[in-house]
């Protein structure tokens, strides 16, 4: 019964039915106050009305007709005002645009038993059946990229087969890129658009896109909300771990959880732990370590309200956990959320950490005296730190050494590959060099401030650099490839360069030359930046990627697992792939479309095991959006494909216009005649 | 009201026309006194009636000797007795009357006065009785021109007030007149009890009725507009009507009804019923239309 229409603004249209319709009895009853008038006798006249009301059994209507007229008359009034919408099917228009969101969320499994995507695809093989002859469609798959999976066409079992063929990625849904995609196939020429064709643009997703306010569109977009406003989902939505700074074998666990369903649950955690065996690297034997039960988790979409009355009865929410455990070896650690009984969403049940083996970095530092860098250095936790004058670095050449820092000293020797951090100097055999004049002069900066730094980078996190001054630095001329850490105001300052099998950090300043030895930042940044340099990550764990994510491996890593192979095997736990190693340069990895662990063959140093996670609470939120996302177009409602028709409201109270036409026809007939 | 009842109820050129008019009665009526209308039963009048044969005790006066002389038989003459009429004439004086334009209470008092005075002229018994809920008032017998002016003024302090109740004013009066006459009734009629009780005791037997009834153009063809609540102005009863043209219609069709019921009624026991709207001029009535019913001659 879709037709049937249902009030959207009812609240104050009953309100007000409250209020005019006994204020309307009461009108109509004073109105009715009747004049009194003497006569001889009523005998007559009370018989002539009996004689009415007896041979006209609508007589008693017909006295009460002006009330009857007058309450239609209000109550298409009151209806209008509460904006009833009635639904109907929209069908394709001669040129169809179906967008089919992809994304993590539309995986979710709703009450009906097929997946979101799934839902979404059947009600665009619908849609495909509506089309006429000659109409024309186009499919549009999107996640956080958008591909079209169809190009217009008419082919109608083309259509459904590369509407069936989309696949589910656990990526995030990004609309920006589809809806681009989607306005630049339906744009025609504006002097033709009156006798363009009739267009319009289908979206089926959950509308959980991370983007909705960068949204545009001009075409005409019919939203159809895929889901179950009801489902339950627990994900986990934070993640991290970190390896003790005083203990390296104790690693701690953070993680948070995220109730999406619509009433309070408890969840339960386990923490699962694979060491990554130096025998036998490539296999994964998860084994429990820990658990948690009972976190209480309160549903996401209530308000700050009613959170605050859940504490106030002791029944707040306790989403964090936090776990500690010993690892002597690398290791992978697995988060699992056990609670899966109504977990429409399986995706982001389980997160994944690489942990590489503890390690305490040996580091030299050739200096011909630095008070700032030989104390910092002296002061990290570090294996033996060694302090070489340049002649002793000559000399010794020591061996075995995981990061070497160079102040303004350029060496005669150095080890094939290393690590090395440079302070103010930097070898004239590299990629990255110091820009020369004509003559062949070095080129110098001055008075360098700080323009902009990265700050997600996992050496510059939580640094502030912005009242940085460098008096004087060397003028780098960075390859393309290099990735400048810190832009000053004249040049690049910091930049991550690779090249071999080497890494090289550079500092194009003499720290001497700055104020930065003085602030909180340079420690921090050196700690980080040893840790970086050396294992290749942040805080003693491995990047977790999103999916979707293609990390690229520094050459110098590759080289040092298939020096000179042409191909490298990728393993996912749904099946492997051979990939081609570029002759030269960084290898990209594919996109990484879903969760879970990715490993290669052979194992590539520091990227044993790449760990994607969805981690995104947009994806897990699997309440369906009810309204278009970035409110572009209309909403069709979720329980079959219609869109509402709000055009009542204003027939109903069109409609009031002849009622009170008639009711005034009555009156004057009643009262002239 | 009262600034009509000051005009004189007749002038003396309509009074000047009356004379010559008398009051008729389709039924011999015995009067109690010798009078100027003919009775059936045999008197001493000068009109001689028949004869019959002498018994012993009849007055010789009567014996008629011409007819014993050649018959040798005596013959008692009869002679036609002459007697008087009665006329009684019952103003409806009961609050219903003081409505419509003229006022159907002033004009029943012309039309009665009218009656009364031919009635009082032509010497016969004139009884005037106000009726209401009872007989508030009644003149009694008069007789002779030389009580015109007391019945004027009887009639002229008439006022219209309080319920009426046909039935019982009626009964009350025909307790009070046993005297064989002519009854005229001058109403309107409408009783919530039914004309037929009242009329009942005035109709047939010793009555020779005329009933009158007197309606307003108002009552006739009501001009009423729009919601209105009907106040009797009798007993304060009210009608609560939304006028329409159905209502009008069936209005005017029940009031063709009663007067019609009322006229069978009437007709059917000797009586002789007439309607008139005090839109018609009461002399009108008086030298027309009660002369063309047989009730003035």
């Amino acid at each position: 019964m879709y037709w049937l229409p249902t009030f959207s603004n009812w609240a104050p249209a009953a309100i007000a039915a409250g209020v005019a319709i006994p204020s309307l009895l009461l009108l109509y009853f004073l109105k009715l106050r009747r004049r009194e008038m003497q006569v001889p006798s009523t005998i007559l006249w009370k018989k002539a009305v009996q004689d009415l009301q007896v041979n006209s059994p609508f007589q008693r209507l017909r006295r009460n007709l002006l009330l009857l007229l007058q309450m239609l008359i209000l109550a298409a009034l009151l209806l209008a005002l509460s904006n009833p919408i009635t639904f109907y099917k929209p069908g394709a228009t001669d040129n169809t645009v179906i967008l089919i969101d992809r994304s993590a969320s539309m995986n979710a499994r709703d009450a009906g038993g097929l997946t979101r995507l799934e839902e979404a695809k059947r009600r665009a093989i619908e849609l495909i059946d509506t089309m006429g002859r000659g109409a024309r469609a186009m499919v549009i798959a999107f996640d956080d990229s958008a591909e079209t999976v169809q190009p217009f066409s008419s082919d109608l079992p083309a259509l459904k087969q590369a509407i069936s063929a989309i696949q589910p990625t656990d990526r995030p849904s990004r609309l920006k890129l589809a809806y681009q995609l989607a306005d630049a196939q339906m744009n025609v020429n504006p002097d033709e658009v009156a006798s363009a064709p009739t267009q319009r643009i289908f979206l089926y997703s959950d509308g959980r896109a991370s983007d909705q306010s960068e949204l545009s569109l001009r075409g005409d977009l019919r939203y159809e909300p895929i889901g179950d406003a009801k489902s339950k989902n627990i994900g986990i939505v934070a993640f991290s771990a970190r390896r003790n700074y005083d203990r390296p074998t104790e690693v701690q666990i953070f993680a948070r959880l995220a109730n999406f369903g619509p009433e309070p649950v408890e969840a339960d955690v386990q923490l699962s732990v694979s060491t990554i065996d130096a025998d036998a690297p490539a296999v994964d034997k998860f084994e429990v370590r820990q658990a948690r039960s009972s976190l209480r988790l309160l549903p996401e979409r209530w308000t700050e309200k009613q959170r605050e009355d859940a504490d106030a009865l002791g029944r707040g929410a306790s989403n964090s956990v936090e776990f500690t455990l010993e690892l002597a070896t690398a290791g992978v650690i697995k988060l699992e959320q056990m609670n899966r009984a109504d977990d429409v969403l399986s995706q982001d049940d389980t997160a994944l950490v690489v942990v590489p083996p503890p390690k305490v970095l040996s580091v030299a530092l050739v200096t011909d005296g630095n008070y700032f860098l030989e104390r910092a250095v002296s002061s990290l936790n570090l294996q033996k730190p060694q302090v070489f004058a340049p002649a002793d670095w000559e000399l010794k050449r020591p061996a075995d050494v995981d990061v070497i820092l160079f102040d303004r000293y350029v060496p005669k020797y150095m080890p094939v590959s290393g690590n090395y951090i440079w302070f103010g100097a930097l070898p004239g055999d590299l990629q990255i060099k110091q820009s020369k004049d004509a003559q062949g002069r070095g080129q110098f900066l001055t008075d360098v401030e700080i323009l902009d730094w990265k700050r997600d980078h996992a050496m510059l996190r939580h640094l502030s650099l912005g009242k940085l001054f460098v008096a004087e630095a060397l003028q780098l001329d960075v390859p393309l490839q290099s990735e400048i850490l810190i832009e000053g105001t004249a040049g690049p300052l910091l930049v991550m360069h690779r090249e071999n099998r080497s890494t090289h950090l550079v500092c194009a300043f003499d720290v001497l030359q700055s104020n930065w030895p003085l602030r909180v930042s340079f420690p921090l940044f050196l700690h980080n930046a040893l840790q970086y340099v050396a294992i290749g990550a942040d805080l003693n764990v491995r990047e977790s990627f999103r999916p979707g994510a293609t990390p690229k491996i520094p050459r110098t890593n590759l080289d040092r697992a298939v020096d000179g192979a042409r191909e490298i095997t990728l393993i996912t736990s749904s099946g492997s792939r051979r990939l081609p190693i570029p002759a030269a340069g960084d290898f990209a990895v594919p996109s990484m479309n879903q969760v879970g662990l990715y490993r290669f063959d052979p194992i590539v140093p520091q990227y044993e095991r790449l760990a994607v996670n969805l981690l995104d609470e947009n994806e897990s939120n699997t309440f369906p959006l009810e309204k278009s996302p970035g409110d572009i177009g209309q909403t069709v409602k979720s329980d079959g494909g219609r869109s509402p028709l709000q055009l009542w409201w204003w027939i109903l109270a069109c409609g009031g216009v002849p009622l009170l036409m008639i009711e005034w026809w009555v009156y004057t007939r009643r009262v002239h005649s | 009201m009262a600034t009509q009842v000051r005009q004189p109820l007749l002038d003396s050129a309509f009074m000047a026309r009356l004379d010559q008019i008398d009051i008729l009665s389709r039924k011999i009526l015995a009067g109690k006194m010798k009078g100027e209308r003919r009775s059936k039963r045999r008197g001493q009048s000068v009109e001689f009636a028949d004869y019959r044969n002498y018994v012993i005790g009849d007055d010789l006066r009567f014996i008629d000797w011409n007819i014993y002389a050649r018959l040798d038989r005596l013959f008692l003459k009869l002679f036609l007795e002459e007697e008087d009429l009665s006329l009684h004439i019952l103003i409806d004086t009961s609050k219903s009357m003081d409505y419509g334009n003229p006022s159907k209470g002033r004009y029943i008092q012309q039309v009665a006065a009218a009656l009364g005075y031919i009635g009082l002229v032509n010497y016969n018994r004139v009884s005037i009785s106000a009726i209401a809920d009872g007989v508030p008032a009644t003149t009694g017998a008069m007789r002779g021109r030389t009580r015109v002016g007391q019945m004027l003024d009887f009639i002229s302090n008439l006022e219209p007030a309080g319920p009426g109740n046909l039935a019982e004013a009626c009964r009350r009066f025909a307790l009070a007149n046993r005297t064989r006459g002519v009854c005229v009734v001058l109403s309107d009629f409408f009783d919530k009890n039914g004309f037929e009780n009242g009329l009942r005791y005035v109709a047939g037997g010793r009555y020779d009725l005329f009933a009158i009834q007197v309606l307003s153009p108002q009552e006739i063809d009501p001009d009423l507009q729009g919601d209105l609540k009907l106040v009797d102005v009798e007993d304060a009863d009210m009608a609560e009507v939304s006028i329409t043209q159905p209502l009008l219609k069936k209005y005017k069709n029940n009031l063709n009804a009663y007067c019609l019921s009322l006229k069978e009624f009437i007709t059917r026991r000797g009586g002789t019923y007439l309607f008139t709207s005090t839109s018609v001029p009461f002399d009108t009535l008086v030298l027309n239309y009660l002369r063309e019913r047989g009730l003035l001659g």
